[in-house]
């Protein structure tokens, strides 16, 4: 079984959070990101590993057909697959004599596909491979996929685009400036847990992933997912949702916000805040008996924690 | 080095070659240049305008096509993926070269038969023009693997065509015969090759590989630091 890992030794920069990664053969890895930290992702393996990236920046040869292209693909990767055979995996038999220059974007694209899959290499790193492609494209890809686990070939599929992310991977990740996450992806999964979380508690992911905060800037609405959520502060009677740092005005009152967002695992923690229990990094006790919670997002934020509410927020995290 | 990836490189910038006007247009004119002269002037032409097609050949034809097909590709950036050695690069290079020679002794018959091939079928003659090749060739390879872009390359080529592809021109500019520049022109390639025609053997055969071995070098240094850049 053939893997590749990307350790603390391969990020070793300041600007990407330190994570160790292995991707193995047997399941499709796919890191959701922005673009800015994707970037910095295929900047770092590019300069510390020699892992092809595939980011669709290379030029084909345009004025020469489809056929012509892949032909010389073939031949120069020395490539043993029959050429017909490879149009019509990739579904381009229709426009193979068509130069590439007349072709669409989606066919295109497919002859990228074609030539990354002939290139032959033991790993494979994909950068948005299916942005702003049509249907059988996007299909194609998949099946491209399928055809490289057979072939035990480790695939790494970086997106910004959660929908992608969880539709071409087997194994999710999402990379955030604090970490990376695993995203449960499992369909079948999934579908269990919320039955059994619909009888125990309500707290299952489905309604987590319906369920929106609304928040005004400005004029327009933004809808948060209560997991993006740090915490939650009254300012002067409005309240705030606070997001690395970053305030976003609330309509609702504080408890009425502590209401809904309680079965998301969210505890008021102070008169004056709400704190998402999930990102609670550190419980610090301060002298006199005054304690604070530090949160684990980009800025560290801390915010207090009402003496009264220590012996209730240790059992909600089974501390005691 | 792999023969597969010579004859891939071969077959497709073969193919490629005739949809590729700009590039069709270089001997296309250099067959126009001989077909003007054989309409407008009568008789025997001298040999030193026979010299003048080949060098004009070799500069449009064989430096021209050479340095912009590796400039294109380093400009639409095709090359990225399918390089992974030195060794790659040079099957590339290898590649290229068959398709120009092909091309360049093509258009190099077609002008000279227009205008009378005779004076040039013989073994001193063909020895000069095979180093002209040699030479021409291997400045075009230079050229295109430091030029970032096509539109760079035409303005490297002019150079190259004025000083070693029309030297036998420069003799028309009526400069005293024994001025600086008449005797520096006179050793470059093309009026060696004249030289090697008209007169002795081994000097300007000389010369002319001390010119291939300048050229050669100069390759070799922009090959180097294209495969330190990547």
């Amino acid at each position: 079984m053939s893997h590749f890992t990307i350790d603390e030794k391969i990020i070793g920069s300041e600007s990407l959070p330190l994570f160790t990664l292995t991707i193995n053969d047997s399941q499709a890895t796919s890191i959701y990101s922005d673009g800015d930290l994707q970037a910095e992702l295929v900047n770092t393996l590019r300069r510390n590993t020699n892992i092809p990236i595939f980011d669709l920046q290379e030029g084909l040869y345009m004025r020469l057909s489809v056929e012509d292209n892949i032909a010389f693909f073939l031949k120069w990767f020395n490539c043993k697959m029959p050429l017909p055979k490879i149009l019509v995996e990739f579904e381009l038999h229709t426009c193979a004599k068509k130069a590439l220059d007349k072709c669409s974007e989606s066919e295109i694209r497919r002859v990228y596909f074609a030539k990354y899959f002939i290139s032959g290499y033991k790993k494979m790193v994909f950068q948005e491979p299916i942005h702003g492609v049509d249907v059988i494209t996007v299909n194609n890809f998949i099946n491209m996929l399928q055809k490289i686990k057979d072939l035990q070939i480790p695939v790494l599929i970086l997106v910004s685009s959660m929908e992608h992310a969880v539709l071409l991977g087997d194994r999710v990740y999402k990379l955030k400036q604090d970490g990376l996450q695993e995203v449960e992806a499992d369909e079948g999964e999934v579908e269990d847990t919320s039955i059994q979380s619909e009888l125990e508690s309500p707290r299952g992911p489905v309604a987590a992933n319906l369920f929106k905060i609304p928040a005004r800037v400005g004029d327009k609405m933004i809808l948060f997912d209560p997991t993006e959520i740090d915490y939650i502060e009254s300012q002067d009677g409005k309240t705030m949702i606070m997001i690395n740092e970053e305030s976003y005005a609330m309509e609702d009152t504080l408890a009425e916000a502590n209401k809904k967002l309680e079965v998301f695992g969210f505890y008021r923690c102070h008169r004056s805040y709400i704190v998402n229990l999930q990102k609670v990094r550190e419980i610090i006790t301060w002298s006199k008996n005054s304690y604070s919670l530090r949160i684990s997002n980009k800025v560290q934020s801390t915010i207090p924690l009402s003496r009264s509410k220590i012996q209730d927020i240790q059992e909600k995290l089974n501390l005691k | 080095m792999s023969v597969q990836r010579i004859h891939a490189i071969f077959e497709k910038d073969l193919k490629d070659l005739p949809r590729n006007i700009a590039l069709l247009m270089l001997p296309v004119s250099n067959i126009l240049l001989a077909l003007i002269y054989s309409l407008t002037v009568d008789g025997e032409p001298p040999i030193a305008f026979l010299y003048l097609i080949a060098g004009a050949t070799f500069s449009m034809v064989t430096s021209g096509i050479m340095m912009s097909m590796i400039a294109e590709e380093n400009e639409k950036n095709t090359m990225r993926g399918l390089i992974q050695s030195p060794a790659s690069l040079l099957d590339i290079i290898i590649g290229k070269s068959l398709v120009t020679g092909i091309i360049t002794a093509i258009s190099l018959m077609v002008s000279l038969m227009i205008v009378g091939i005779e004076p040039l079928m013989n073994f001193r003659a063909i020895i000069g023009l095979i180093l002209m090749f040699l030479f021409f060739l291997l400045v075009g390879i230079g050229i295109g693997l430091f030029s970032k872009s096509l539109a760079a390359t035409s303005g490297y080529l002019m150079p190259v065509m004025f000083l070693f592809g029309f030297t036998p021109m420069i003799a028309t500019f009526q400069l005293a015969e024994d001025s600086i520049i008449i005797r520096t022109t006179n050793t470059f390639p093309i009026m060696q090759a004249i030289e090697l025609y008209d007169n002795n053997f081994w000097m300007p055969l000389g010369i002319l590989t001390a010119w291939i071995i300048g050229a050669a070098l100069f390759t070799f240094i922009c090959f180097r630091k294209v495969m330190t850049d990547d």
